[in-house]
């Protein structure tokens, strides 16, 4: 298992943002999902090493992320997209990117063809040596992309990474995911449920801190055959898990 | 829950890199900070303050390496203080201003190490404006000067100080990572820097460690500083441990919170106070050599102590006068304002065979307060004044009336009273008139605070033996030379009355 958490828990004072989760994934695409505030971005942050939990135990790669060394190698192995991606506007996308390459200690020779290949890989070589301050958002979001892949990580976390896409764009992105997702453990936390339909084998859903579904998108669609509201039938599902879990 | 089983992921592109893969990864990063660095774009504003302000100063001056680069050590770092200070500071505060700090919170390399980069950016950037400021005006001052060799020190003070600039910047702007952070910081450090230098008093004075204080305080960047006596380095030591010291103990301190570094930070934090500490306490124990420098008992070379070696310029005059080497350029000022007393004496008893320039001599008393003497160690020897052209706004006249009052009356009153005044008993006053008129009682006598010398060199303003002086003053200096081959010997008897002057 790439992904390993036990009864994790992380509170901002009195607010409990995670309260007790548990999950495993391996290699694969997962959605995460749920409304705002369930806590997606908080267990993102904890896995991506960002913040550490307040109890629970995680494990990320077969490492234990709370030493220092482990958490370094993991960080080595690790591909993150926050969001909201902060940026430096004078820095060209390549330029960007490398930055990422070898702030994650990339072996130097070898980020120069790795930056190429995920600039390509986001559809923007084309704009490689344009400024980031010339970009739309769209455009800066898929920046945000390369930087997390362009380690080839066995563990990447995307946070509302198709915020801001243009649909052929999210259409590239979820193939991207797929590809991915063959050989990486891939978190995406979304609010966009065709999302998860489309690109995700594996799905969790959140709400309050908690986790309330885990399972694959067919089977969440499955709960929302009866009682679900939406247009979609994924998002029936959601509807009705989070109905139920509010029951 | 586990999500779907697909093939085992290989081994990802992160490989274990050697030392030559992170040097070369460090120098590919540390390019991409030198591109994108603040102070790159602010080196225009750093030249520009430096010219408006250090360096019209210092080109003013006379050309004088001891003077040129002592002021050098003087404006230069305040001079840089704000683009660079601001500079920094713009840069530590980077991350968190573009909010991009989860973004590189979760990448392998330590965020201590990162951010040493991005200094290390800055400092470069900075080194060089202070490096092209200094190389200019050494530069200059070498076509320029008549003799000497480059000061290293003061410049080495500047170049030391300037990372001390930049680790401060960029630590306020890495903790309080805020816009208003970079005019707030640079605000302080501009007034506090400035401070330093005006706090000074004495040569005890712990505020000597200022990398801007130059030589002693009360002295600071002058002519007899320095050109008899090599430089002593023993205060540019201290700065240069100081602001050495401080770096290391700041850029320590951005690594404390480095899980894992956080004690060897912390080592080098307390190294780096240890030896600014040490260096603040060897300035207190500075005193004011007779040469104007300042010794530290811990710090000094004796072997400093030996004079220069030179080689004397001298004048074609009836008597020569013999200059150190790096005051050549004075010497026709000098000869022009004292022609007509080395006409007058040459070759009359007593007169010198030449006149030689010897060091000035710096005394401390209480305060900044700082005596200078060195005129009167015989008839042969005399200093110049500090107050040379150029210096301080010292114009060319005003240098010409210090040397009538100064040499003329020195090489005067020699010869006329025979081995000195202050053996010589109460002199007459018809010497007294001589004297006055050999040095043609200029009209500045009596004008300036000559009040002491009055009895003793000079007749009293309005007295006879004034008036006797005037009429001695307009004979030619070789109608004053024949009168006075012929009745020397009779006035230092006292055996001429003002009435037998000519």
């Amino acid at each position: 298992m790439n992904v390993e958490i036990s009864d994790l828990t992380r509170r901002f004072g009195r607010h409990q943002a995670v309260a007790e989760v548990s999950l495993q994934a391996g290699p694969g695409v997962l959605g995460l999902l749920g409304p705002n505030g369930a806590g997606k971005t908080t267990l993102l942050r904890m896995m991506a090493t960002v913040i550490p939990p307040t109890t629970g135990h995680l494990r990320l790669l077969g490492r234990d992320p709370g030493a220092y060394g482990p958490r370094r190698e993991v960080r080595r192995r690790l591909g993150y997209l926050p969001q909201n991606l902060g940026y430096y506007p004078g820095f060209t996308v390549a330029e960007f990117v490398e930055y990422f390459a070898l702030l994650k200690e990339m072996p130097a020779a070898r980020v120069p063809a790795a930056v190429a290949t995920a600039v390509e890989r986001v559809d923007l070589s084309g704009k490689a040596r344009a400024k980031l301050r010339t970009l739309s958002g769209g455009m800066l979001r898929r920046v945000g992309i390369a930087q997390a892949i362009v380690n080839e990580p066995e563990l990447l976390l995307l946070d509302e990474p198709t915020a801001g896409l243009d649909p052929e764009q999210r259409v590239h992105f979820r193939t991207l995911l797929r590809e991915l997702g063959q050989r990486a453990t891939v978190v995406v936390s979304t609010h966009l449920v065709e999302d998860v339909g489309a690109a995700c084998s594996q799905v969790a859903l959140m709400d309050q801190g908690k986790i309330v579904f885990v399972g694959t998108p067919g089977e969440l669609t499955a709960r929302g055959t009866e009682h679900g509201t939406g247009d979609a039938p994924l998002e029936r599902g959601y509807t009705a898990v989070l109905a139920a879990a509010r029951a | 829950m586990t999500a779907a089983s697909a093939p085992a992921a290989p081994r990802s592109a992160v490989a274990r890199r050697g030392a030559g893969s992170a040097v070369l990864g460090s120098g590919r990063l540390l390019r991409l900070e030198l591109r994108h660095n603040a102070m790159l774009w602010l080196l225009p504003v750093a030249f520009a303050l430096f010219f408006y302000n250090g360096y019209r100063e210092i080109m003013a001056l006379p050309p004088m390496w001891n003077l040129r680069a002592m002021t050098v050590q003087n404006r230069l770092l305040l001079d840089l203080l704000i683009p660079v200070t601001g500079a920094a500071a713009w840069m530590g505060s980077r991350e968190g201003r573009r909010g991009i700090t989860d973004l590189v919170a979760v990448t392998a390399r330590p965020r201590w190490s990162r951010q040493l980069v991005i200094w290390a950016a800055t400092t470069a950037w900075a080194e060089l404006a202070c490096l092209a400021c200094v190389a200019v005006v050494y530069l200059i001052t070498a076509r320029q000067a008549s003799w000497g060799g480059t000061l290293w020190w003061p410049a080495v003070v500047s170049v030391a100080g300037v990372p001390t600039l930049t680790a401060i910047g960029f630590a306020a702007g890495a903790w309080f990572p805020g816009r208003f952070v970079t005019p707030l910081v640079t605000v302080v450090m501009f007034f506090g820097v400035a401070y330093g230098t005006q706090a000074a008093s004495g040569d005890h004075s712990y505020w000597q460690i200022s990398p801007l204080t130059t030589g002693a305080v009360g002295i600071g960047a002058a002519p007899g500083v320095a050109s008899f006596y090599p430089y002593l380095p023993d205060l540019s030591i201290a700065q240069v441990m100081f602001t050495v010291g401080l770096t290391v103990a700041v850029l320590g301190a951005l690594g404390i919170p480095v899980a894992r570094m956080r004690w060897l930070a912390a080592v080098i934090t307390v190294t780096g106070l240890a030896t600014a500490g040490t260096a603040v306490a060897l300035a207190g124990t500075g005193r004011l050599d007779p040469h104007g420098m300042i010794v530290i008992p811990a710090l000094h070379d004796a072997a400093s102590d030996q004079p220069v070696r030179y080689t004397p310029a001298c004048s074609r005059t009836p008597i020569p006068v013999c200059v150190n080497p790096a005051y050549a350029g004075f010497l026709p000022a000098v000869t022009a304002a004292v022609g007509p007393e080395l006409t007058e004496f040459a070759g009359l008893p007593g007169a010198p065979a030449r006149l030689s320039q010897v060091p000035l001599v710096y005394r401390q008393v209480s305060g900044n307060g700082v005596t200078v003497g060195g005129i009167g160690t015989g008839p042969a020897a005399f200093a110049l004044p500090d107050q040379v052209p150029g210096w301080l706004g010292t114009t060319d006249a005003e240098f010409a009336a210090q040397l009538d009052e100064g040499l003329g009356l020195h090489l005067a009153s020699h010869v006329i009273l025979g081995d000195g005044p202050a053996s010589a008993g109460a002199p007459s006053q018809a010497e007294l008139a001589v004297i006055a008129g050999s040095v043609r009682f200029p009209p500045s006598v009596e004008s300036r605070d000559l009040g002491p010398l009055y009895g003793q060199v000079l007749p009293q303003p309005g007295s006879p033996a004034a008036l006797a002086a005037r009429r001695f003053a307009a004979l030619t200096p070789a109608a004053r030379h024949a009168w006075l081959a012929g009745h020397l010997t009779a006035l230092q008897a006292g055996r001429v009355s003002l009435e037998q002057l000519p």
